[in-house]
């Protein structure tokens, strides 16, 4: 019922919003997430390439790189919809930081085929940039790779990887084809059922017309695609908040016991209250990353980003604890898709910086300056 | 009036307003420690609003008001908090006079406004008894009409500032036989001179009297003092908040005691300590939260909407905040929590128990947290009684 109120004087938001409901009438979010558990997969083709021919996995790139050129409101528009069904293609894991990095590379034909790819479904590119314990040497070839990066998510169904490294020449932006040799990909299941990778290199060879950018830190690389990705996935997260939600209120309002439905004890009514409220507050948290983030990526976009992010995890993550426990015995079943609600917001909370951690970089933010 | 502070935009009215009150709010009379001072101690303030005819920021500009749009009022409201202003007797214009102008007689108009402005008459509120609290339409103080006249018998409880008022606005009980206990509740205009009226004050757990017990033994009750339609009063007690229930749950308060917490720390190096660095990040970000929350349900006004029960909200968030932030002062007090009086915080003294014992109250009052809950689980879920 809650929803993230953001400004949309021609109502493209609205219509984007409902696109997404209809694209997740046709492709079960639920069922989704069973079948890559099943498979061990990290994205289904089938429904990639719908989003694909939908616009969205090029959403943010801009339109001279054959992306939709669209803006981090309908992102989150996007994601907090598909985030409410539960559709669970990593648009905002993968899609929005590749997006953002090629976004800011500069000029290269690499980047050209790559933002083309990306756009149009045919290759999936995929970001790696977590705990890197990368060494970058060089030979007459070019860059030789050896160390790991680790929870990337889409690498199984990764056609290139884009890797952000640093060594003594600085940090850089590398594109690597998924089968290249020397690469090698080990996969987790993830607890909502997607798989998540770690990459590992051993003398990995790189040419050096796959540097698409250098930076002087892998930080100035990843501030702009982290923060939209954060955004992006405060989105996600309070879609699936608000989506456990107004499964659990329609679930209590039907389950009889006592000769009554369970919603019209107060015991049962202040906890979905609590529930409604905090899925409220994610909201208007993410609406306020929005607007800040939309007006520059100064410091009051980065606080609000991390606000947001902090919020939607806890929020979605809790509404999702309180609601497999008013579902009863039927919410620790497999069967019943309120525990993936739970499950796929303990994976996004804890992705790109868990609440805690993100509470104490705002704070340590907010009192350097 | 001088200004149309409506047609200046956001901006030039916050610094219009900021500026003069920073001319004309008495410095003594900024940041008092006293939460509802009486008339008599914050007079200069209200005279001096009163003179530029700022008193009543959302009555029309016919009756004396500045007629301002909710978005004005809610800039006035920040900015009176920001400057710390205290706190005036606001019941006659933040409830009579809205009251009297929705559903007053051309004669109670022309006889109340003018001197709810002037500072001549000061309101209270008589809803609470001791039997009707949260269950607010059981309330039984009784008025049965004897000629030209209500005889009132009963008792009203929890009356904000009735020791300082000379005329409270009341609930009274007109029709016992009503089936739905809502209807036959009407509202009278009670002079509190008159005979029969006594006042106890109550002392609170701060040691202050904000608010009284009121006796009404065989009051007599000009039947012109009845406000809108008899035993239809439920209804016009329930529609003069509009808007303004926005304010119940602003994020003022909890900024405040955020920022007194925040120097309290600083004073004691608590910022070093790792565990107070992860509690106060958590309601460091509930408070930047409560005001996303806040603006929200503003926009909502801006954009020239109306508030639904869903603002109730605001009201709980913000309250139960305010508490948390003071236990978190008592927390890193140490074993100095034991003390009634202030702390000390380098220069400056931190009123940490005051805060705390403070922050009881407005989970309590204004419909406790609970019966706001009660609420929103019918008017916004949609859950079965």
């Amino acid at each position: 019922m809650p929803r993230a109120i953001i400004d949309d004087a021609d109502g493209t938001l609205a219509l984007l919003r409902q696109s997404a409901t209809q694209f997740a009438a046709r492709h079960d979010g639920p069922s989704g997430l069973r079948s890559k558990r099943a498979q061990e997969s990290d994205i289904d083709r089938q429904t990639w390439t719908a989003m694909a021919e939908a616009g969205w996995t090029g959403l943010l790139l801009p339109e001279s790189l054959g992306g939709a050129g669209l803006g981090l409101g309908e992102q989150a528009v996007l994601s907090e919809a598909l985030g409410y069904a539960l559709v669970a293609e990593p648009l905002a894991l993968v899609c929005v930081p590749a997006a953002i990095l090629l976004a800011n590379a500069p000029p290269s034909p690499e980047r050209t085929r790559l933002a083309a790819g990306l756009a149009s479904g045919d290759r999936v590119v995929v970001p790696a940039w977590q705990d890197p314990t990368i060494t970058i040497g060089r030979d007459a070839a070019g860059l030789v790779l050896n160390g790991d990066l680790r929870f990337v998510d889409g690498a199984r169904s990764a056609t290139d990887f884009l890797l952000v490294v640093a060594g003594v020449e600085g940090a850089m932006l590398l594109s690597v084809p998924a089968d290249q040799p020397g690469l090698s990909v080990l996969s987790r299941p993830g607890v909502d059922g997607a798989a998540i990778s770690s990459l590992s290199f051993s003398a990995c060879r790189v040419a050096t017309d796959r540097v698409l950018d250098r930076r002087d830190s892998r930080e100035m690389l990843l501030r702009g695609p982290l923060l939209q990705a954060r955004l992006a996935l405060a989105a996600e997260l309070a879609g699936i908040a608000c989506g456990a939600l107004d499964r659990t209120v329609d679930y209590s309002k039907t389950r009889v016991q006592f000769g009554k439905p369970i919603a019209s004890f107060q015991a049962i009514q202040h906890r979905l209250v609590e529930m409604w409220m905090d899925a409220e507050l994610a909201c208007a948290a993410l609406v306020r990353a929005v607007e800040r983030l939309s007006a520059g990526d100064g410091q009051e976009a980065h606080l609000a980003v991390l606000a947001a992010k902090a919020r939607a995890g806890d929020a979605a993550v809790s509404i999702g604890r309180r609601a497999v426990h008013l579902h009863g015995a039927m919410g620790y079943t497999d069967e019943c898709a309120i525990g993936l609600y739970l499950k796929r917001a303990l994976n996004l909370s804890a992705a790109f910086g868990q609440p805690e951690s993100l509470r104490l970089e705002f704070v340590a933010r907010e009192r350097a300056a | 009036m001088a200004e149309d502070c409506n047609a200046l935009s956001d901006e030039a009215f916050r610094r219009l307003f900021r500026d003069w009150v920073q001319a004309n709010c008495p410095p003594h009379l900024r940041n008092m420690r006293k939460q509802r001072p009486l008339f008599g101690e914050v007079a200069d303030w209200y005279r001096a609003l009163a003179q530029k005819g700022w008193l009543a920021p959302t009555w029309p500009k016919e009756h004396g008001g500045m007629g301002l749009t909710p978005a004005k009022h809610i800039i006035y409201v920040e900015e009176w908090g920001r400057l710390g202003c205290p706190r005036i007797p606001d019941h006659g214009i933040g409830l009579v006079g809205p009251l009297l102008i929705q559903y007053g007689t051309p004669e109670q108009k022309a006889h109340y406004l003018p001197r709810i402005l002037s500072g001549e008459d000061v309101w209270c509120q008589g809803y609470s008894e001791p039997n009707a609290g949260s269950d607010l339409a059981s309330l039984r103080t009784a008025a049965v009409r004897e000629g030209d006249v209500f005889i009132v018998n009963g008792q009203k409880i929890w009356t904000t500032l009735a020791h300082g008022a000379n005329w409270m606005f009341v609930l009274v009980r007109t029709d016992r036989t009503a089936k739905v206990r809502q209807n036959g509740i009407s509202v009278l205009l009670l002079d509190l001179k008159s005979p029969g009226v006594r006042i106890r004050p109550i002392a609170n757990l701060r040691g202050e009297t904000d608010f009284c017990e009121v006796f009404l033994d065989d009051v007599r009750v000009p039947a012109e003092n009845l406000v809108g339609e008899l035993d239809r009063g439920w209804t016009v007690a329930k529609s003069v908040l509009g808007h303004e229930r926005i304010f119940l749950g602003a994020p003022t308060r909890p900024e405040y005691a955020l920022g007194r917490l925040e120097r309290l720390a600083e004073a004691r190096g608590a910022f070093a300590d790792r565990a107070f660095v992860s509690r106060y990040a958590r309601l460091r970000l509930d408070v930047y939260d409560l005001a996303s929350a806040f603006e929200r349900f503003a926009n909502v006004l801006r954009r020239g909407g109306e508030l639904g029960a869903d603002v109730s909200m605001l009201k709980i968030l913000a309250t139960e905040l305010y508490q948390r932030i003071t236990e978190e002062m008592l927390t890193i007090a140490g074993e100095e929590a034991r003390f009634a009086d202030d702390l000390e915080a380098g220069n400056e003294q931190i009123d940490a128990m005051n805060l705390f014992l403070d922050s009881r109250a407005p989970a309590i009052f204004g419909g406790a947290n609970e019966i706001q809950k009660n609420i929103l689980a019918k008017a916004v879920l949609g859950l079965p009684g």
